[in-house]
């Protein structure tokens, strides 16, 4: 058997590095030729990487998050003799390839993914760790206890901070502190945030609505639901509620077109849709949801949220809205005063349900369901009064659901 | 004038496979043959995207989806005939006989791939867009100036057609009159240009007019109307009567090259609906639906594709390496002297391994 070390090629024209995003394979994996191992993004696409060899996988020499310099080794092969690397390496042919980063060349750890990952959640460099197992192989009692003797000397004077690890996730021995660089789609989401906080003046607008009628009328349809195969949220209403109020109140589904200093009326009604991930926050767009019924609706959000998981969303279905919806009540919370998905000019907020005291006409005391909403609108486009008006539309809406029926077209 | 009248589409196999036309011109076998083709030449443009993505190739230009087209074409030719095709048309290349292994060589910027095998009449891949319909012209007068009966043919993209090059090649033939046929593949996106975006003329082939030659809209997915169409228009150019304008309509499948990612601007729902009529799934549904060939036929194609594939990767891979100062010789007969004196700076510095020198090999 001989080794096949694969090092990161130019996947584009003049790309100088990429971000380890998934891997498919884990170290003892079979793999053939050309099946896939890894996915990569550079700032052009996110690139599957077939396998250049028949065999067995070895090691995994960079985790997943890491940025790699081109030319960098990524990934260990144990394979037959006829494929180990040539005198002259493949990826000596490809144009492009650059120097290996310097940290590569750091002494290489025997350690399994699950013990890797320990040390990242504890922000323990691995490297610095001698490992007690077989050939030096890192165990997870060693990790612990490193990160004990670590802890220790905590009350000891600073020592230097490691230099910034390609790897990933860094700990600042001695502080406790844990340093995650900022990549892929926290990046985006960071760079989008400042970019809509700081050119849109936000203002907040809340209120609450009672919501029995909606509640039993989901409640009257969750059987046809089920039958449908349809998992029936709240969502659906919230969005027909939305489009119907945004037909009365085109400056609201809109854009602010900073270059010409022009408000751009939107004709079509694509709503975004902002979905929470363990990878971050991202907002995928129901296309035309003014022709959708709320059961194409219901299908439309429980395929969007299930691609959103799986991070199979095309840039398409990812771009485009011109009015955004967030249901941060399916996390819990009440109240909560959201970004606009900049360059739009507002954004509804939905929160929990949960049953509230309500005064009725006649001065009694009862208790019912009741669901807050936040607006926030750009102020430059949009002035109190009409966001105001917007939103008591979207609250009669769905405090009598009946009269969305009588909206529909 | 209503272009999309004047110019309909020809076709002969429809998207689903059905025969909508007539096919007396091409028979079952040559069209097994086809298939057989399609295959391996679907086999290597995806093996040569994975190469590249494994870092043993440069920059590769994907042509799946054109297949159709290019095949059609070049099967519709004499051996003496002119091809002058882009960085995409390796298909129509290898089908007139350019050993597989070159579209590889040629994305590891190998020299030799710029040399095609005396027996082939044909130009290298041009990179620059729009300059081998020039080129085409070129070959096409001086045919006529000899008295030979022969044609040229060029193939390029719709995004070719927004290229001066191309109105002055089209002017140039029609004045002329030399035997010339313009194939453009309108795959209907130009890198992320829509079609839509760079011209306002509702065809391509209506610019034909224009120049008072003979233009033609053929299914560019469909090889029988690619084939039998070609056939009749390279016979009547070879008769003397003028260059003709084919736009076959085909679609790109996949990225404009390795360094592009088409999802950023091609709406998913319309790229489903437009890979539906590709040209190996049509051919293979219509062989199979009338048991020209079988599932065993097909599958034993696609091993034989397979193992030429293979052999294909191993001979690019085996081709001994070209030095790089040899980027130095293929432009000028001659060297002048500042080149000179650069090419021995160059081979210095990669021999004892200085910066500024590259790789070797």
């Amino acid at each position: 058997m001989a080794e096949y070390e694969w090092t990161l090629p130019d996947v584009g024209e003049g790309i100088h590095e990429a971000e380890i995003v998934k891997w498919r394979v884990a170290p003892g994996t079979q793999v053939k030729a050309e099946d896939p191992i890894l996915e990569i993004q550079t700032d052009k696409a996110t690139v599957e990487i077939p396998s250049p060899v028949e065999g067995r996988v070895e090691e995994l020499l960079v985790q997943e998050g890491a940025m790699v310099r081109v030319g960098t080794p990524v990934i260990r092969f144990e394979v037959g003799k006829g494929e180990q690397n040539p005198s002259a390496a493949p990826v000596g042919r490809s144009p492009g390839t650059a120097e290996p980063e310097p940290s590569a060349s750091r002494r290489r750890v025997l350690a399994t993914p699950a013990v890797r990952k320990l040390a990242r959640e504890l922000g323990v460099d691995i490297h610095e760790i001698q490992g007690s197992g077989e050939h030096g192989r890192v165990l997870a009692e060693d990790v612990r206890a490193w990160q004990v003797r670590r802890d220790v000397k905590v009350t000891a004077p600073a020592v230097p901070p490691p230099s910034a690890d390609i790897r990933g996730a860094s700990s600042e021995e001695g502080t406790g502190e844990q340093r995650i660089p900022l990549r892929g789609t926290r990046r985006a989401i960071a760079e989008h945030m400042v970019r809509a906080m700081y050119t849109a003046p936000h203002v907040t607008t809340m209120d609450e609505v009672e919501v029995s009628e909606l509640v039993a009328l989901r409640e009257q349809l969750k059987a046809t639901a089920a039958a449908r195969q349809v998992h029936l949220t709240y969502l659906p209403f919230i969005i027909k509620a939305a489009v119907s109020a945004l037909k009365r109140f085109p400056y609201l589904n809109a854009s602010f077109d900073d270059e010409r200093q022009e408000i751009v009326l939107k004709s079509r009604y694509h709503i975004g849709m902002a979905v929470d991930d363990e990878e971050g926050l991202v907002v995928p767009v129901i296309r035309d949801a003014d022709r959708l019924s709320l059961w194409e609706l219901a299908s439309a959000i429980q395929e969007l949220s299930q691609r959103a998981h799986e991070r199979r969303l095309t840039r398409d279905e990812l771009t485009g809205s011109t009015f955004t919806i967030t249901n941060y009540g399916s996390f819990g919370g009440q109240y909560a005063t959201p970004v606009i998905n900049y360059p739009e000019v507002a954004i509804l907020g939905t929160g929990r349900i949960q049953k509230k005291a309500v005064v009725l006409e006649n001065d009694e005391i009862v208790a019912r369901p009741v669901m807050s909403v936040t607006l926030t609108f750009d102020h430059r486009v949009v002035d109190g009064g009409t966001a105001g008006r917007f939103l008591n539309q979207v609250m009669r809406y769905l405090h009598a659901p009946l009269e969305l029926f009588m909206e529909m077209t | 004038m209503n272009p999309l009248e004047e110019f309909p589409l020809i076709q002969v196999l429809n998207e689903e496979g059905q025969l909508v036309g007539d096919r007396s011109q091409i028979s079952d076998d040559q069209l097994t043959e086809f298939l057989r083709w399609f295959t391996v030449l679907r086999t290597l443009d995806q093996r040569a995207w994975n190469l590249q993505r494994q870092g043993r190739i440069g920059t590769y230009p994907p042509f799946s989806g054109q297949e159709a087209t290019q095949v059609g074409v070049a099967a519709a030719l004499s051996p003496e005939d002119w091809l002058c095709g882009s960085y995409r048309d390796w298909a129509a290349l290898i089908y007139r006989g350019v050993p597989l292994f070159y579209p590889l060589l040629s994305s590891m910027g190998h020299p030799a791939a710029g040399y095609l095998p005396d027996a082939v009449q044909a130009l290298p891949v041009q990179v620059v867009i729009a300059a081998q319909i020039l080129h085409a012209v070129g070959l096409a007068w001086a045919a006529k100036l000899q008295g030979q009966a022969r044609v040229a043919v060029s193939l390029f993209g719709d995004g070719a057609t927004s290229q001066g090059d191309f109105h002055e090649a089209l002017n140039l033939a029609s004045v002329m009159s030399a035997p010339t046929v313009f194939v453009c593949q309108n795959n209907r996106w130009a890198i992320s240009v829509p079609i839509e975006r760079q011209m306002h003329s509702q065809t391509v082939a209506q610019r034909a007019v224009a120049y008072n030659i003979e233009g033609l809209r053929v299914d560019g997915n469909d090889i029988l109307a690619v084939y039998q169409t070609m056939k009749r228009v390279v016979e009547r150019v070879r008769a003397g009567q003028g260059p003709v304008l084919v736009e076959a309509v085909t679609y790109r499948l996949g990225a404009h090259t390795t360094a592009d990612d088409p999802t950023r601007y091609r709406p998913r729902d319309l790229d489903e609906r437009l890979r539906q009529g590709e040209p190996l799934a049509r051919l293979r549904r219509y062989l199979l639906a009338h048991g020209i060939v079988s599932d065993e036929e097909v599958a034993q194609m696609e091993e034989e594709a397979k193992a030429l594939v293979d052999e294909a990767v191993r001979q690019a891979e085996a081709f001994p390496p070209s030095p790089p100062e040899s980027v130095f010789d293929h432009v000028y007969g001659e060297l002048t002297p500042q080149l000179r004196e650069q090419r021995a700076e160059m081979a210095r510095r990669v021999s004892s391994g200085e910066p500024g020198g590259g790789r070797r090999g």
